[in-house]
C-alpha cells in the first residue's frame, strides 16, 4: 500500500475522521502535562537549599558536627570515604538571620531552618570531593572548616590543616578574581571550627587562629619558591611564566585572616567541642554562625 | 570470641554497633585508612571463598561490603581465635539488614536509619552460628588439613589422631588461653574429660538441623559443663532476655538495655561468675515459653535472608537465561538492555563491565601503563562499579571513566604533603646534622642529572649544598658530578648559597663514603647532603644488597628514585625491588620520574610506579636544562591518560 492510496495512514491521518481527532486532542493535552511532571520532579529532587560545606583535615569531627546537627546525638564515625549530604533543620535556639523578624509559626519561617549539610572526606587523597565542590560552589552559603584544636598543637596536625585552608582560601580567592561580572560572585563565608575544646590539650580559639595565621603565611612563601608545577610542560603549552597563585594581599609580610575580607570571605573562629565522652557537646556558636548566614 | 561487629556507612557513621570486648576505634579506622582508602594491602577476590582479612594490633578484621547502599559490614575479633563461621555471620548479617533496613537506607539527605531492633536479629544469628559451629567443628576438622588450625595447636594434634575430638579441644585450650580473662569461658575451671562426654552426647551434630539441634541444645546441654556449653547458656541468655521482654509489652527497649548491662558486665570476673550461676538457673526454668518466641524471629530472620538470595539468584537466573534463552528472548533483553544502558538505571554486573574493562585496558596499555598495574586498576573500578546503578542518562562507558578517573586521582595524590623545603628548614631547625637526601635507580636513568638538578633548585632557596659523590662504580662519575658542581658554583655566586662536591675516587664502599660526607658536612655547615650513587639493575640481588648497608650508614632522610617515563612493563618491578631493597622498616620516599618529555601524553609509568609500591611522586624532570624539575599535577597527569 504506498501513502497516496485512500486507506493508508498518512491519509487516515489528514482526514477529518473522529478517531484523528480524539488522538491528535488526547496527544495535545496529555503531551503537557507529561512533560510538566517529569521536569518538576527533577527539579523538586535538585533541591535549591542553602547548603554549608564541611571540609578539613582528616579526624576534625566534620561526620560527627554532620550526625549531631542532624539527629542531635553522635553516633560513632570512622574516617568517611564518601561525601554525605543531608538536610538538617537549624537547632530550636537559633533563627536564621533571614527571618529575623518571622514569627514562629509562619510557614516561612520553618522552610528557612532548613539547609544541607555537605560532609566531605578529609583524607589526603580524597580531598577532590572538597575542591570540586569549591571549583562549581552553586547553593554553597558557607565553609565550615572543621579542625581539631588539639591536633593543632603539633607540628604535623597544623601543617595539615594549614596547607588544607590554606587550598580552600586560595581556591575561593581565584573564584573572585577570576569572576567576570564587576559585582563578583556571591560572598562565601568561612568558619573555622576549632573542635573538641573539651580535650586537655586544645588551644582555645584565640590561638588555633594565631597559630593557622603564622602557619599559612609559611605555606604561602614555601609554595612561593617551590618548583613549578609540571601542567604546562607536559600538555605542550608554552611555558610563559605564569603568575604564582599568592594567597590573600601581595607583598610580603604575615598572612593575616582579615586579608580574605578583600575577596568576599569573611572568617571567622569559633571554639566547640562536637561530643562530650559519649555525650553531645556543646556546638551553638557554629550553629548560631550557620544561622547567621541562612 | 567475636569482639566487636559493625555496620558502617561509607560516609563514616556507624549505624549498628556491637561490642563484646571494647576494641579501641583505631582498628577499623585504619581498616578504612589501609584498604578502602590507600589500597595498601589489596583484598583477595571474594570469589575465593573466603571474605577479605585484614591484621591489626593482633586483631583480625573481616568485612564485607554491600555496594549499592555504600555499607560496610565489619567483625573485629583475636586473631589467636580461629573462628569459622564469621564469613557466614557476615553474608547473613548483610542480607538481614539490607532486607531490613535497605529502603531506609536509599533516602537521600538523610543519614539516619532506625535499627534499635536489629540487635535481636543479631543475637539470634551469633547464637545459631556459634552453636552450629560448636557441634559441626568434629566434621570440619576431618576436612580440613593439619595445617589451616592455628600453630599452637599442631603439637598436641600430633599424639591424639586416633581420635576426632582431640584437635578440636587443643583449639579451643588455646584459645581460652590467649585471651584476656575478660571472657567468661576463661574465668570457668573447664575439665577436659567432661568436655568428652558432651562431645559424645552429640555425635550426629553436624547432620542435625537447625530446628532439631536447638531441641537438642535444650536437653543435654546443662549436662556438660565444657565449653559448648558456655557458648550456649552466653546464647541462651540473650534468648531469654528477649523472652523477658516479649512478657512484658512486646517491648524491644527492656531487652536492649539488658543486653547492654550483660556486655558491660563482663568487665570484671567475680560477677560475671555469679551471673553465670543465675543464668543457668533461669535458663532452665523458660526454656519452652523462650523457644516459641524465638522460633517466631528465626523464621523471619530466614525469610528475609532467603529472599535476599533468591533475589541474587533470580537476578543471575535472568542473566543467565537471557544469555542462553531463544531468540525472542535475547533481542527483547538486548533492546532493554541497550535502552537501560543509554537511560541509565542500569545496575551493573560483571557481564557488562566486561567489554568496556577490556577496551578500558587496552587504553591505559597504550598509555604506557604497565599491564599489572592496568588490570589491578582495571579489578579495583570493576570492585568499586559491580552492584552499582549507572545514575540516569549515563552510559556504562562514561560510568566507568569518572570512575577511572577518580580511582587514578586517588592513586597519584600523595597521603601527605611532599613540601621538600619545609622539610628540610624543620630538620634542620631540630637538629645539627644536616638534611640528607639520597637518589637511587637504574643505570642511565638520570640519576646524576635529577641530583643537579635538585641541588639548583635548593640554591635557589639559598641552601648550603655538598654533593657526594657515591658511584664508585662507572667511570666518568665523579666527573660528570665535578662539571654539574662547577656550573652551579658560577650560579650560586650570583644567586647566593653555596655548593661543594664531596668525592674520594673510585673503587671504595658507596655507604661509607656517603657517611663520610654526612660528617663532613656537618663540620662544615652545609645544610644539605644530596647522595648521588652507582646505577644498578634492580633484579641483581648482589648488587642491591648494598643499599641496605647504605641505608643503614648514610641514614638519609629522603630516599628517592629516578624512574625512566620511557620505561614500560619494568617499571613495577623496579619500584617493588628498590623499595624492599632498604630492609626492613625503610621503604623509598618517593619517585622522580625522569624523561617526561619525551613520551608525550604516554605517562603511563607514573601510575604503574605509584600503584606498585604506594609511594608518591615527588618530581618530573621535564626537559634538559637544571629549571627543568616540576612538580607533580594530579589533574593533569589524569586528563592526559584518559585523553
Amino acid at each position: 500500500m504506498a501513502w497516496y492510496d485512500e486507506d493508508s495512514w498518512l491519509t487516515q491521518a489528514l482526514s477529518p475522521k473522529l478517531s484523528t481527532i480524539v488522538i491528535t486532542l488526547a496527544i495535545a493535552i496529555f503531551l503537557p502535562i507529561l512533560l510538566h511532571s517529569f521536569l518538576y520532579r527533577k527539579a523538586a529532587s535538585a533541591t535549591g537549599l542553602p547548603t554549608f560545606l564541611l571540609v578539613g583535615p582528616s579526624g576534625g569531627g566534620k561526620t560527627a558536627f554532620t550526625t549531631l546537627t542532624e539527629r542531635g546525638t553522635v553516633p560513632t564515625t570512622h574516617p568517611s570515604t564518601t561525601p554525605l549530604s543531608i538536610e538538617a533543620l537549624l537547632p530550636d535556639p537559633h533563627v536564621p538571620a533571614s527571618s529575623h523578624y518571622r514569627s514562629p509559626g509562619d510557614p516561612a519561617f520553618e522552610r528557612s531552618r532548613r539547609f544541607i549539610i555537605l560532609d566531605t572526606p578529609g583524607h589526603g587523597k580524597l580531598r577532590n570531593y572538597a575542591t570540586s565542590t569549591l571549583a562549581d560552589p552553586g547553593n554553597v552559603r558557607g565553609i565550615i572548616f572543621v579542625v581539631d584544636a588539639a591536633a593543632i598543637d603539633e607540628e604535623a596536625g597544623l601543617n595539615e590543616a594549614a596547607e588544607y585552608l590554606h587550598d580552600v582560601l586560595l581556591s575561593l580567592q581565584k573564584r573572585y578574581t577570576n569572576a567576570t561580572t564587576s559585582k563578583g560572585p556571591k560572598e562565601i563565608p568561612v568558619l573555622i571550627a576549632a573542635n573538641k575544646m573539651d580535650l586537655f590539650t586544645a588551644l582555645p580559639a584565640s590561638s588555633v587562629k594565631t597559630k593557622l595565621e603564622k602557619a599559612i603565611s609559611e605555606v604561602r612563601n614555601n609554595r612561593a619558591k617551590a618548583l613549578r608545577d609540571a601542567g604546562a610542560a607536559l600538555s605542550g603549552g608554552d611555558e610563559v611564566d605564569e603568575e604564582k597563585e599568592w594567597l590573600g594581599e601581595g607583598g610580603e609580610g604575615s598572612f593575616e585572616f582579615d586579608e580574605m575580607r578583600e575577596i568576599g570571605t569573611a572568617v571567622d573562629i569559633v571554639g566547640g567541642n562536637v561530643c562530650q565522652g559519649k555525650n553531645s557537646g556543646d556546638v551553638a556558636g557554629w550553629w548560631s554562625w550557620i544561622g547567621e548566614h541562612l | 570470641m567475636l569482639d566487636t561487629f559493625e555496620i558502617v556507612t561509607a560516609s563514616g557513621i556507624v549505624l549498628w554497633s556491637r561490642t563484646y570486648v571494647p576494641v579501641g576505634a583505631h582498628v577499623i579506622n585504619s581498616l578504612i585508612r589501609d584498604v578502602f582508602i590507600e589500597e595498601h594491602t589489596l583484598p583477595q577476590s571474594e570469589d575465593s571463598g573466603s571474605k577479605p582479612t585484614y591484621k591489626k594490633d593482633g586483631y583480625t578484621v573481616k568485612w564485607t561490603q554491600a555496594k549499592d547502599l555504600g555499607l560496610v559490614f565489619v567483625a573485629v575479633y583475636q586473631s589467636l581465635v580461629h573462628l569459622t563461621w564469621i564469613d557466614k555471620l557476615l553474608d547473613n548479617v548483610r542480607a538481614l539488614f539490607v532486607g531490613l533496613y535497605g529502603e531506609q537506607l536509599k533516602t537521600e539527605l538523610s543519614s539516619v536509619v532506625n535499627c534499635d531492633r536489629f540487635g535481636s536479629y543479631f543475637d539470634r544469628q551469633m547464637q545459631e552460628l556459634e552453636g552450629q559451629s560448636d557441634s559441626s567443628a568434629p566434621g570440619i576438622k576431618i576436612t580440613t588439613p593439619d595445617s589451616s588450625i592455628d600453630n599452637d595447636s599442631a603439637e598436641e594434634s600430633g599424639p591424639a589422631a586416633g581420635l576426632q575430638k582431640p584437635p578440636q579441644r587443643a583449639l579451643f585450650d588455646t584459645s581460652a588461653d590467649s585471651t584476656p580473662v575478660q571472657t567468661p569461658d576463661t574465668s570457668r575451671p573447664t575439665t577436659p574429660a567432661s568436655r568428652i562426654l558432651a562431645g559424645k552426647a552429640r555425635p550426629a551434630g553436624a547432620r542435625m538441623s537447625r530446628r532439631d539441634r536447638k531441641k537438642a541444645s535444650g536437653s543435654p546441654a546443662p549436662a556438660s559443663s565444657g565449653d559448648e556449653a558456655s557458648a550456649k547458656r552466653k546464647g541462651k541468655s540473650a534468648k531469654k532476655n528477649r523472652t523477658w521482654g516479649e512478657l512484658g509489652a512486646e517491648e524491644e527497649d527492656g531487652d536492649m538495655v539488658l543486653d547492654y548491662s550483660q556486655s558491660d558486665i563482663r568487665g570484671g570476673a567475680a560477677e560475671v561468675e555469679q551471673l553465670e550461676e543465675i543464668h543457668q538457673d533461669t535458663w532452665g526454668r523458660k526454656t519452652t515459653r523462650g523457644e516459641f518466641v524465638l522460633k517466631d524471629l528465626d523464621e523471619e530472620m530466614d525469610a528475609i535472608i532467603q529472599e535476599q538470595n533468591a533475589k541474587k539468584d533470580t537476578a543471575a537466573a535472568a542473566a543467565a537465561t537471557a544469555a542462553a534463552g531463544g531468540i525472542v528472548g535475547s533481542s527483547l533483553g538486548a533492546i532493554g538492555g541497550y535502552f537501560r544502558n543509554v537511560v541509565g538505571g542500569k545496575t551493573l554486573t560483571k557481564e557488562d563491565l566486561a567489554k568496556s574493562l577490556k577496551a578500558m585496558e587496552e587504553h591505559l596499555l597504550r598509555k604506557n601503563v604497565a599491564r599489572e598495574a592496568a588490570v589491578r586498576l582495571c579489578e579495583s573500578v570493576e570492585r568499586d562499579l559491580v552492584g552499582m546503578k549507572t545514575p540516569s542518562f549515563t552510559t556504562i562507558e562514561s560510568t566507568l571513566r569518572t570512575s577511572m578517573e577518580k580511582a587514578l586521582t586517588r592513586i597519584l595524590t600523595p597521603t601527605s604533603s611532599l613540601d621538600l623545603l619545609r622539610e628540610i628548614s624543620t630538620i634542620n631547625s631540630s637538629r645539627s646534622r644536616p638534611y640528607v637526601l639520597s637518589i637511587v635507580g637504574v643505570n642511565g636513568v638520570g640519576k646524576s642529572t635529577n641530583l643537579s638538578k635538585i641541588a639548583f633548585f635548593l640554591l635557589q632557596n639559598h641552601h648550603r649544598v655538598l654533593i657526594a659523590a657515591a658511584d664508585t662504580f662507572r667511570s666518568g662519575a665523579v666527573e660528570q658530578l665535578r662539571v654539574h658542581v662547577r656550573n652551579l658554583q658560577e650560579l650560586s655566586k650570583r644567586e647566593g648559597g653555596s655548593v661543594d662536591l664531596f668525592e674520594k675516587g673510585y673503587g671504595k664502599d658507596a655507604a661509607n663514603i656517603a657517611a663520610d660526607a654526612v660528617v663532613y658536612a656537618e663540620k662544615h655547615h652545609f645544610n644539605v647532603v644530596l647522595i648521588d650513587t652507582a646505577g644498578r639493575r634492580h633484579n641483581d640481588q648482589r648488587l642491591m644488597s648494598s643499599l641496605e648497608k647504605f641505608g643503614k650508614l648514610a641514614n638519609p632522610d629522603k630516599i628517592l628514585m629516578v624512574g625512566e617515563a620511557l620505561v614500560g612493563t619494568d617499571s613495577v618491578a623496579q619500584a617493588r625491588n628498590f623499595n624492599a631493597s632498604f630492609g626492613a622498616g625503610r621503604k623509598l620516599d618517593g619517585f622522580i620520574i625522569s624523561k617526561t618529555d619525551t613520551v608525550g601524553d604516554m605517562v603511563g609509568t607514573l601510575v604503574s610506579m605509584v600503584h606498585a609500591t604506594g609511594i608518591p611522586v615527588v618530581f618530573l624532570g621535564t626537559g634538559q636544562h637544571y629549571s627543568d624539575l616540576r612538580n607533580l599535577n594530579v589533574g593533569v597527569i589524569t586528563r592526559l591518560l584518559m585523553s
